[in-house]
């Protein structure tokens, strides 16, 4: 263990050092600690490599000046932090924030080794965050302007990633959608398998991007593209009401009686969505119009009286 | 297990270290191990192997010089090539930058603080990063803290869902906290003499009530997931294939296909909840069991639909 510890950190040195790619050959003559068998010792190298890249070493590969073997060595300009300056106030409300504020199966308060270790004290936990596997992948590709490909919902997609959102409960990832040709939104929980990132700087975000007041996230306006958007008037009871206006705002409402009833008027683009909305409030609610919207309700709730 | 995660963390620290130690000569072990979250053992476990590295041929001048004075203070020499700490990983970046942008959306936070100005130096380091975080901030919820904080018994107005009424009740907050998206207080409930979990969004007033409160001794579970009890009622439901997200979404025990669809059985402690269920899903569902459950559906069909005529 310790033996190997020692290998992997010479081996972290001399390819950080060297100034040109060193093949296999030479580094398994200058790293001590390799086994004599040269089989055996080929395989151990093609494991610290894995091991160097797990932990995030920029290890790469180069054809070799020198024969046929491809070289290795570390990218010293990916492989450093440039210097952060944090004060000890700083590094202590980054602490406070990563034991306050914890992510599902998250690396926790281990990220702030990377950038000087936990100041102060730890704060206890007031939120928890949900975290998915293809997070990180998007936020570093998002940060190197890279465009990502994946798979939501079964579709293939290629998408620009102006950035992450994480709204009631749920991320989004939002940006430019290439097959599209628009701005579109999707949940990163429903993404599939791996998200393959393309070259850095592929695209520039438009500077007055704000991922906040891009996403749609309304299941009721949730809709197949182009559907026609109609406006449901709502009769929504004193018990609901609270509730339903916190949802929509206080300019959604158009009646208020003084039963403590409102009527909103909510935009809806997925009737089905909307209907289920409307009769998960129970008794509390009645869809007064448009017409359309109401017959189809009351043509919903018909065929389940009669099953 | 394989010891492969285990070298590779220690490298890691090993890579973070260096630098810290080269920054800052004569920091005490002590400190190392608190700083970077490790048993003082371990962090001079770590510290004895770096006499043994180096670059080649590995003659001392060579070696990395590890000098650990009497008060503990700890200097290197000979490690140039680990000036720069190794840059987080995609992981640790998003944590970093995730944890810190919800914390300073959690209300009461100072905007133009120490952690505003940590993270905009993270993303001059690093490079900016798309990422907003949405906390949101419900009426009551400053009030609800405030009483938690002070141990303050309050009266509140609140909405059950299960049960679509709203009921006043004295309950001893003690401990409010956001959890994937929500806030909740979790508190001893004087109507229900049992401890219950409330969500912030539906406690509608707080109201103060003069009693104080002992906190409990041991932090509660924040369990906010339903887990059903071996009591609750269990309902036998048909799901339709395009009902299948049901089985995905709420706990089920029993799960096989059935005529074309699935048959699950799950608890349900509402009938409301069920009501609410079996109108969503109109002709994808049926219920099986137990036979007076049956006509649930359809008579709250025929009580919604008395608005209608």
């Amino acid at each position: 263990m310790t033996e190997r510890l020692e290998r992997l950190t010479n081996l972290s040195a001399l390819l950080l050092e060297t100034r040109r790619p060193l093949s296999i050959d030479e580094i398994l003559e200058q790293v001590p600690g390799y086994p004599d068998d040269h089989a055996s010792a080929r395989r151990q190298f093609e494991r610290d490599k894995d091991t160097l890249r797990g932990v995030g070493i920029p290890l790469r590969t180069e054809a070799s000046a020198v024969g046929p073997d491809v070289g290795y060595m570390i990218d010293r300009k990916e492989y450093g932090l440039p210097p952060l300056d944090l004060s000890e106030t700083e590094l202590a409300a980054l602490h406070v924030a990563v034991t306050a504020v914890t992510l599902e199966g998250g690396v926790g308060a281990g990220a702030l080794a990377a950038v000087g270790g936990a100041e102060g004290n730890p704060a206890a936990a007031i939120a928890e965050l949900p975290t998915v596997p293809a997070l990180p992948a998007i936020f570093e590709a998002s940060r190197d302007r890279a465009t990502v490909r994946f798979v939501h919902r079964g579709a293939r997609r290629t998408l620009d990633p102006w950035g992450l959102l994480f709204r009631r409960g749920r991320w989004y990832v939002v940006g430019h959608d290439h097959d599209r040709g628009e701005v579109r939104s999707f949940r990163v929980d429903r993404i599939e398998g791996d998200v393959d990132a393309g070259p850095p700087d592929a695209f520039e975000p438009p500077h007055d991007a704000r991922p906040e007041e891009m996403l749609n996230d309304e299941p009721w306006r949730f809709g197949d593209d182009g559907a026609e958007e109609t406006r449901a008037q709502l009769l929504v009871g004193a018990t609901w009401a609270p509730v339903v206006i916190e949802q929509f705002g206080e300019g959604a409402v158009t009646e208020q009686h003084e039963d403590g009833s409102v009527v909103v008027a909510v935009p809806v683009t997925n009737p089905a969505a909307f209907r289920s909305f409307a009769l998960d409030l129970l008794d509390d609610a009645e869809v007064l119009g448009p017409p359309d919207l109401r017959a189809e309700f009351v043509s919903w709730l018909r065929d389940g009286a009669r099953s | 297990m394989s010891p492969r995660p285990i070298a590779g963390d220690r490298l890691r620290r090993i890579l973070a270290l260096l630098p810290w130690i080269a920054d800052h000569p004569g920091v005490t072990v002590e400190e190392l191990a608190a700083r970077f979250g490790v048993s003082r053992r371990d962090l001079e476990r770590d510290l004895e192997i770096l006499p043994y590295c180096g670059l080649p041929p590995y003659s001392p001048d060579r070696l990395i010089d590890v000098d650990i004075d009497e008060d503990g203070g700890v200097r290197v020499r000979f490690a140039e090539y680990f000036a720069r700490p190794l840059r987080p990983t995609p992981e640790e970046g998003f944590a970093l930058l995730t944890a810190g942008r919800a914390l300073l959306e959690v209300p009461g936070s100072d905007p133009e603080g120490a952690l505003a100005s940590a993270l905009r130096k993270l993303e001059a380091a690093l490079g900016p990063a798309g990422v907003t975080v949405e906390i949101d901030e419900p009426p009551q919820l400053d009030a609800l803290r405030r009483a938690a904080a002070a141990h303050e018994q309050v009266e509140i107005d609140y909405l059950s869902y299960g049960r679509g009424e709203r009921t006043r009740r004295n309950i001893d907050p003690y401990d409010v906290f956001h959890a994937f998206g929500r806030w909740y207080v979790e508190a001893y409930c004087h109507r229900a003499t049992d401890e219950r979990l409330f969500r912030v969004d539906r406690v509608q007033s707080v109201a103060t009530t003069g009693e104080r409160f002992e906190p409990p001794a041991a932090p509660g579970t924040r369990e906010v997931v339903f887990h059903p009890a071996a009591t609750d009622p269990r309902v036998t439901l048909w799901l339709a294939s395009d009902a299948a997200w049901v089985a995905e979404t709420y706990p089920t025990e029993h799960v096989e296909a059935d005529d074309g669809g699935t048959r699950v059985v799950l608890a349900v402690t509402e009938r409301a909840w069920l009501e609410r269920l079996l109108l969503r899903l109109g002709p994808a569902a049926r219920v099986l069991d137990p036979p007076e459950l049956r006509d649930v559906g359809v008579d709250a069909a025929k009580r919604l639909l008395a608005k209608y005529s």
